[in-house]
């Protein structure tokens, strides 16, 4: 998917101005930047929630269609059981209500929610309904996946199984995927590449990541330095 | 609160009220001014004994009921519509605000010159629920979550789907809150309108012959079956909602079931 000189502006606030970008297919571009600089702007101009004032979004065939977008609050629908929002984000693609139910089975058990799936959301603690999200994320036949810093404000350790539930279930099925994220640490676990905004003109950083996702260590030299450089670059925005 | 506590306070508080209507009564000594307890339940047991009793009552619950669903149903489809066209909803600003602010006395006697006593009730009851109504859905609708219908339009949620799964559900409060005030509203204007209008049968018609002829007893007597009649009105709608909640559980609990069987 390639942003091609694309500008945006609010008013008299200029967020983008023929500003290009590339996410290369099956692979995910974390976002960091400093709030205001345009990391959801680029998430709902992907999604075709908002139109830049000028310049094109391409995708490839295969990234043409429904997108998967992950919210940074889980919105679920609150009168639905966990299984029926997961099942009812299968619905227009899946005619078969058995495969659809089975699909929707699949994957609330890989995020660990097969036993609370009669469950409403109310009746589930915020990690819960969030893991919801991301089953009903993966679910849905996408092949575009945008997200909107789905898991800030958690505690460290619900953020770890977070973060597990949602690479298990890529690497399941990879998709093209924007990452949008305030935190440093969580761009380069998840990322293949890492972008930083600031300047509408164009990335203040971009950095491919060669390390294998499973095999990285936020204590290693090479990931630390780019954190470092990622922070930098955000304090100096 | 338990439902014990809420019981018990709820009993004595209904009782104080009984209290100081007898306190009143021996007080002013006037069977006409304000009768006791006794007198009015001895009355009210007269009453129900009587023949035309039924009649008077089959007569104005017909007249509430019909008012109470030709509400519903219109304030509930205007209500949608003007939630969805802001231009509609302003254009049905000044006739809302209209019967809001306009007093009941002036259109029952205006629904008086202008029809028969019969449908006098029926049309004073309708312009005075109606707004009710229709301010409860028209807001509803307005307060659609818009994260949720983003949400929707993302993950393909469309037509029978959303309407099932997120539009009702999100709107049955509106409604269920809306059609109680507007039962209870209905209740009092069909009453005073048959107090204005003596049609032949109707709670409302006794209670001003009873007051014609200084039969208190009487008055009150009909009175408490009016708060009755509202009182079973508000249990009937509470009923319904806590076993609509109930199936919806009921169903969905099922087809989980179902589904983990594979």
């Amino acid at each position: 998917m390639q942003f091609q000189r694309i500008s945006k502006a609010y008013g008299q606030n200029c967020i983008f101005d023929e500003f290009s970008l590339e996410i290369t297919k099956r692979t995910i571009l974390s976002v960091v930047g400093p709030s205001g600089e345009g990391k959801t702007t680029l998430l709902q101009i992907a999604a075709g929630l908002i139109q830049p004032d000028s310049g094109i979004v391409i995708k490839e065939v295969e990234e043409e269609g429904s997108i998967s977008y992950l919210f940074q609050e889980p919105r679920l629908l609150p009168f639905s059981t966990v299984f029926t929002n997961v099942e009812l984000a299968l619905r227009s693609f899946l005619s078969n209500k058995k495969e659809r139910e089975e699909s929707a089975l699949h994957y609330l058990r890989m995020v660990g929610l097969a036993d609370s799936m009669g469950l409403y959301p109310d009746q589930l603690s915020g990690g819960m309904r969030q893991r919801v999200a991301i089953a009903r994320a993966f679910a849905h036949p996408s092949k575009l996946m945008l997200l909107d810093e789905p898991f800030q404000s958690l505690d460290i350790k619900l953020k770890v199984t977070l973060v597990n539930s949602f690479l298990r279930l890529w690497e399941e099925s990879p998709r093209t995927t924007l990452f949008v994220t305030h935190d440093p640490k969580e761009a380069i676990l998840l990322g293949d590449a890492v972008c930083c905004l600031g300047d509408p003109k164009k990335p203040l950083l971009y950095q491919q990541i060669h390390i294998p996702r499973n095999a990285r260590n936020i204590g290693d030299q090479t990931l630390l330095a780019l954190e470092a450089s990622l922070v930098q670059t955000l304090v100096g925005a | 609160m338990s439902s014990l506590k809420r019981s018990l306070i709820l009993f004595f508080s209904s009782a104080f009220l009984l209290l100081l209507w007898q306190v009143g009564s021996v007080m002013l000594d006037s069977q006409i001014l304000l009768p006791g307890l006794g007198p009015v339940f001895s009355a009210l047991v007269e009453l129900v004994r009587q023949k035309p009793f039924t009649t008077n009552v089959f007569s104005t619950v017909v007249r509430a009921l019909e008012s109470f669903l030709i509400i519903v149903a219109s304030a509930t489809v205007i209500g949608i519509a003007a939630g969805r066209y802001p231009l509609l909803s302003l254009a049905l600003k000044p006739f809302v605000t209209v019967l809001k602010a306009i007093p009941v006395m002036s259109i029952i006697l205006l629904a008086f010159i202008w029809f028969t006593s019969g449908t006098v009730p029926l049309f004073s009851a309708f312009l005075m629920g109606f707004p009710v109504m229709y301010v409860q859905i028209e807001g509803g609708v307005r307060q659609k979550d818009r994260l949720l219908d983003e949400m929707c339009r993302l993950y393909d949620i469309h037509g029978k789907d959303k309407l099932i799964h997120y539009t009702i559900p999100s709107l049955l409060p509106f409604f269920v809150i809306g059609s109680r005030a507007t039962l209870s509203m209905v209740w009092k204007v069909v009453i005073a309108a048959e107090v204005l209008t003596v049609p032949r049968f109707g709670v409302g018609s006794r209670m001003q012959l009873a007051q014609v002829q200084l039969e208190t007893d009487q008055v009150l007597s009909w009175t408490l079956i009016a708060i009755l009649l509202t009182a079973l009105g508000d249990l009937l709608f509470d009923s319904l909602a806590w076993s609509l909640r109930k199936l919806k559980k009921h169903v969905d609990a099922r087809r989980v079931e179902c589904s983990s069987k594979g």
